[in-house]
């Protein structure tokens, strides 16, 4: 089974782009991933469109809490999944199938793990 | 202001149901401030019961609108007509807005999106507290300032209840007892004289005991 995931990263996470993880084999076809300038800019109608668009899980990938660039980007991004999570419950959905992953500035290695993660969740979610 | 709160997604889903074309109409007044109402919350109830309608099998066609108000009837002026291409609209105003749209605009099905909770104040970011009940008849000059209609659990006119401890109200440890606080801001001012004032018992006539409320100013009136 295939499943769609999308995230949301901001400019300083992951330092390699979409189409190289997926050339590596790194992360699933299914993927794609939008750059913002922040992932404070992110608002919770992003993440419930994201699902409405088809992704099967969504997540954000920001700063580490103390290291955002621009001071709580991401922990406004955090709060704002906080209440997507709520939503998507109301919803009668899994609220797992969006999170918020702190990830350390331009690893990428946690982006795939997100990405891994969230497939899983999603598997789970629809088996 | 006013404040209110987003109604579960599920309770909307219901009273939509059916529903193929759908207006939400927000509000840029007190639902506005209090983040329940406002063009960002039109937006993310909109995705919302989009989401949740694709999920039914049943996709919905919604759009966005937000007035500067819905409690003056010049802002309400366009609705009707822009309403006339849907089956319903979701007003994200407070109780005020839904009411005044059916009562104004005929043709329009007009359905709350919001509850409407109380007159509160902004403590913090997130966090609003209720601060006075309309009850059209203040008496906060006799009390320091502070509300015992609205803030005492038993709308007290004349000191606390027994159940007041340590400052605190019996219903929650977390709810100063408003008349503990009365006391002290009053001793403080020196006005202790004041809490020898008996209050008559009160006339909740102007609380809307006598029915829905009018007020008329006649240097005002057209």
């Amino acid at each position: 089974m295939s499943v769609k995931i999308k995230g949301f990263c901001c400019n300083y996470t992951a330092s390699v782009g979409v189409e190289a993880l997926k050339e590596a084999g790194l992360v699933p076809e299914d993927f794609d991933m939008v750059r913002l300038p922040c992932t404070g800019r992110l608002e919770v109608q992003d993440l419930l469109e994201a699902f409405e668009k088809g992704a099967d899980a969504v997540f954000v990938a920001g700063c580490m809490i103390d290291t955002c660039h621009n001071m709580s980007g991401s922990k406004r991004a955090a709060k704002r999944v906080g209440y997507a999570k709520k939503i998507i419950q109301e919803l009668g959905m899994d609220q797992g199938l969006v999170e918020m992953f702190f990830v350390g500035r331009g690893e990428t290695g946690p982006v795939v793990e997100a990405v891994r993660e969230m497939v899983s969740r999603a598997e789970a979610a629809d088996s | 202001m006013i404040i209110a709160e987003r109604k579960p997604v599920n309770e909307l889903l219901d009273m939509i149901s059916g529903v193929k074309k759908l207006l939400v109409l927000g509000c840029r007044g007190c639902v506005a401030i209090c983040s329940a109402g406002g063009d960002k919350e039109v937006g993310i109830i909109s995705a919302a019961l989009r989401l949740g309608r694709s999920r039914m099998g049943e996709p919905i066609e919604i759009e966005e609108a937000t007035l500067v108000r819905q409690c003056d009837p010049e802002y309400l002026e366009p609705l009707p007509d822009m309403a006339k291409d849907y089956d319903a609209v979701l007003s994200t105003a407070c109780g005020v807005g839904v009411n005044f749209i059916a009562d104004r605009c005929e043709g329009v099905n007009v359905l709350p999106g919001l509850n409407t909770t109380f007159y509160g104040a902004n403590l913090s970011s997130g966090e609003w507290i209720e601060m006075c009940a309309g009850c059209g008849s203040c008496v906060l000059h006799l009390t320091g300032g502070l509300c015992p209609v609205a803030r005492c659990a038993k709308s007290l006119s004349n000191g606390p209840c027994g159940g007041s401890t340590g400052g605190k109200c019996e219903i929650n440890p977390s709810v100063p007892c408003v008349w503990h606080r009365i006391y002290d801001k009053l001793m403080d001012r020196k006005e202790e004289k004041r809490l020898q004032e008996i209050m008559p018992i009160r006339d909740w006539t102007t609380a809307g005991h006598g029915g829905p409320r009018r007020r008329l100013r006649e240097d005002l009136l057209p």
